[in-house]
């Protein structure tokens, strides 16, 4: 197994819980190991109770574990609520609490955190004298971190934060035990992402010129992604008065030939929907990035759900094709956020890609070599390459084999391009006529015919029948793959399934997975089963359960454990 | 009377609906305009007026309820080189669009919106619209309308637009005047055009438009914020028609946005070494 270390950073917004956590996280990779980082914050701007929890690792980590090694407790009123996700043998470094039984748990090492904070300076230091005792910890070099500070701070506020830590570490020196020592490895050259900033990129990468959105957590990171890598690359951004804007702004800057996309969460979403069946009508490519969180209405706003499933799928009125995407990880939000461009233009339909706060807010290490730089086709034709009438008019919806009819664009001489929202016939200009409409509907439907053609498979990994399967989507790809090696590790035949895509459904390949295990049960972050449900409207296959978390926190592969042995 | 815009699409509007002459004076603008069809692009929401783009032969963006003003935005954003021209209706614009009417107000996009002015929702048959005079009884307001009427043009006003006029559909050549300004106006360029519908609104007729508006006087100084302010709000007793507020000194949308210009998004291609170099920046390196 080797090290397999957890530290947890807490304390309110605005005490440097982030800063702290993503400098732990860049010592482990500048010790040549990886980490996985996630946050669980409240939904303010100051105080409040937040924690950002960091696993390092030999190997590369996909998945958090909810037990803390070591605990970095910024406001020692915490400690009540952290305590009890702290392992055994952990360690709990903080400032003296006053009173309390926590003064006599025997993981809690009294820190003077404030006190080396003002002699390093200022008392908002706190954070940096606790990096330097959990480096200390484990066993980061001060040169390591001081290589690693210089990075993010500059000039005097880099000295402060520089003594700040050494008085940490050397303030640790002899205090803590040396079970978290890492062991030494070689530097490698790694990228540092989140789900989110992985989406954008992926999405810069894949051609989108043309982005908008109204804030809304967990999808805003994504908007602020691609507004600060889109402009170098040609794209233009615009923050939108609210999702019914931003929608319609897509597909406006599509129709006009831009590779369009839009970000928000399930509350802005669901204002977007209407113009989401404008896409389908219209026949626009446009991209949408749905940040799932907890629901109905405003929900937990900062906290991490899969409840959105179904509302994906069905979303918009009428019936038109779409492509619904769900990234399991940070490589995958790249490769997807660029696939979702390609695809939609080739199609001409909208795309969803369903993430959630877990996948939008995880930080990993990644492999350079798993971002590669891949070819954008742009598909707009030009001139005699438009299809047209005997009088010469283009036919924005010519009628065609696989239904995708050739897209021209507004400016080019001799070409009109004329698109509507009510039904329409070749020629984009609205018609109520029977015989055109059923054609139109035909049309588009072969269109999702072909895209389905393209369906990315099932990711399955262990023994290919047995026991059990544990079958989810999106962000419960890493937990799932770590809960079945434990099961592994433990003589239970388990398998995990990870499904990419949802729109167009797999159905040939999951029901052919689904034979081969007695057990099956699908794994999401929602009370209802939803892709339980979707499995049997698509393969008219019963799962034998569902492992389902609702209380906004994502999955640990403890959890997943746990309930598979309960179940099985 | 044949043009070069002429389409053969049939026909939707009632027999005498102030549309016609709309549509009448909006081939004319266009035509003074000396555009090609494909520079041009038609910009519409739902409703009746809202089919207007299908009867003129350019580029047509007819959307959803509402969000004309969005998607015609973008298509600037997209391509500086269009005309962009949204032609919708009350319901359309200040209505179910009133949030995007606002904001596109305060961004100043260089597109002319005109808005077919009835006073009344007719293709759904008669309600009540934001203008609608106060008491008027439509369907779903059976006992008078209640709420105060949007002032479409003192809104405007107050909010920045540069160019702000009011037209009547009754005299074409009049409208297709103020039509051909606020395309060449430089910035968001608003006709609020005054239209009967002879179906619906019995109170807001050719007869009573007729009574009531008169053209600003040709000293009318159109630079004066406040004096238009002033005339804007005019309406119970007479209304006035015209220009009635005209500045060119304020910065475009597409001016100020970083983003905006050449090449059009259509033609921004996705150079591999510029990717290269946004993934290469994410490499952590120790120095």
């Amino acid at each position: 197994m080797g090290m397999d270390v957890t530290i947890r950073v807490t304390g309110g917004a605005g005490q440097g819980v982030h800063t702290a956590g993503g400098l732990l996280s860049r010592l482990a990779v500048a010790s040549g190991h990886h980490f996985h980082a996630t946050q669980d914050y409240m939904s303010r701007i100051r105080g409040g109770r937040n924690s950002y929890s960091v696993r390092i690792r030999e190997i590369p980590v996909r998945a958090g574990r909810e037990a803390a090694d070591i605990l970095l407790a910024l406001e020692p009123g915490h400690l009540p609520h952290f305590l009890p996700a702290v392992s055994p043998a952990g360690v709990v470094v903080c400032d003296l609490p006053a009173g309390g039984s926590e003064r006599k748990d025997r993981r809690v090492t009294a820190a003077p955190l404030r006190e080396l904070a003002v002699a390093a300076g200022s008392p908002i230091l706190g954070n940096m004298v606790g990096t330097g005792i959990v480096a200390r910890a484990l066993g980061i070099p001060p040169e390591t971190v001081e290589r690693v500070l210089a990075l993010e701070f500059k000039g005097d506020f880099l000295d402060k934060n520089r003594k700040a830590a050494r008085l940490g570490a050397e303030w640790a020196e002899g205090r803590l035990p040396g079970s978290y020592r890492l062991p030494e490895a070689a530097f490698l050259p790694r990228m540092i992402l989140s789900g989110n900033e992985a989406l954008a990129l992926g999405a810069v990468a894949g051609g989108c010129t043309f982005a908008a959105g109204y804030p809304m957590t967990p999808g805003s990171s994504i908007l602020l992604g691609l507004s600060v890598d889109g402009p170098p690359l040609g794209l233009v951004f615009e923050q939108a008065e609210d999702e019914l804007a931003a929608m319609n702004m897509a597909i406006g800057a599509s129709y006009a030939g831009a590779r369009a996309m839009v970000a928000t969460s399930g509350g802005g979403f669901a204002l977007m929907t209407e113009a989401l069946s404008l896409a389908g009508m219209m026949e626009t490519p446009v991209v949408v990035a749905l940040a799932m969180r907890p629901g109905p209405a405003t929900g937990m706003p900062t906290r991490t759900g899969q409840e959105d499933l179904a509302f994906a799928l069905a979303a918009g009125h009428g019936e038109f094709p779409r492509l619904v995407l769900s990234p399991g990880s940070v490589e995958e939000a790249y490769a997807l956020g660029h696939h979702a461009m390609e695809m939609a233009e080739a199609y001409q339909v909208p795309c969803i890609l369903l993430t959630d706060q877990y996948l939008a807010d995880t930080v990993v290490d990644v492999d350079p070599g798993d971002f590669p730089v891949l070819p954008v086709h742009r598909r707009i034709v030009r001139g005699d390459d438009a299809p047209r009438d005997p009088n010469g008019k283009y036919l924005r919806y010519a009628i065609t084999g696989n239904g995708v009819s050739p897209m021209a664009v507004p400016g080019e001489p001799g070409i009109t391009v004329v698109a509507d929202s009510d039904e329409h016939a070749q020629d984009g200009h609205l018609t109520e006529d029977h015989a055109v409409r059923i054609a139109m509907v035909e049309k588009r439907m072969r269109k999702g015919e072909a895209l389905a053609t393209e369906t990315l498979p099932p990711l399955l990994s262990g023994p290919p029948g047995g026991e059990v399967v544990l079958v989810g989507f999106g962000s419960t790809k890493g937990v799932i793959a770590e809960a079945r090696e434990i099961l592994a590790g433990e003589g239970i035949a388990a398998a995990a399934v990870h499904l990419r895509q949802v729109e167009p459904f797999p159905a040939q390949a999951i029901s052919e997975i689904l034979d081969r295990y007695r057990t099956s049960l699908t794994v999401e972050n929602n009370r209802t089963g939803q892709l339980a449900r979707l499995i049997r409207a698509e393969t008219v296959r019963e799962v034998s359960g569902t492992v389902a978390r609702f209380d906004g926190l994502p999955f640990t592969p403890d959890d997943v454990v746990k309930s598979v042995k309960e179940r099985r | 009377m044949s043009g070069i815009f002429d389409t053969d699409v049939e026909n939707a509007w009632c027999p005498g609906c102030g549309n016609f002459p709309i549509l009448d004076a909006v081939k004319r603008a266009l035509e003074r305009t000396g555009k090609a069809k494909h520079e041009i692009v038609l910009v519409s929401g739902i409703g009746q007026a809202a089919k207007l783009p299908h009867y003129v032969d350019v580029n047509v963006f007819n959307g959803l309820h509402g969000r004309a003003l969005p998607a015609a935005l973008a298509i600037r954003m997209a391509d500086p080189s269009l005309t962009v021209v949204v032609t919708s209706g009350d319901g359309d614009i200040y209505g179910e669009g009133g949030n995007h009417f606002v904001h596109n107000l305060r961004r100043n996009p260089d597109i002319a919106v005109f808005v077919h002015d009835n006073q009344v929702y007719g293709l759904t048959k008669g309600q009540p619209s934001p203008t609608s005079d106060p008491g008027w009884a439509g369907s779903l307001q059976r006992s008078g309308v209640i709420a105060g009427p949007i002032r479409p043009l003192a809104a405007a006003i107050a909010l920045g637009c540069g160019f702000v006029a009011r037209g009547l559909a009754a005299d074409v050549e009049f409208t297709a005047d103020l039509m051909v300004r606020a395309i060449a106006h430089k910035g968001f360029a608003l006709v609020d055009i005054l239209q009967p519908c002879v179906t619906f609104n019995k109170k807001n007729t050719y007869q009573w438009y007729g009574k009531m508006v008169y053209k600003l006087p040709a000293d009318h100084d159109a630079t004066d914020r406040v004096r238009s302010f002033g005339l804007a709000l005019e309406w119970e007793e007479r209304i006035p028609i015209g220009v009635l507020y005209c500045r060119e000194d304020r910065p475009t949308f597409e001016e100020l946005h970083p983003g905006v210009g050449e090449p059009p998004l259509h033609a921004r291609e996705t150079p591999a070494e510029a990717v290269r170099d946004l993934l290469r920046k994410r490499l952590f390196t120790l120095p």
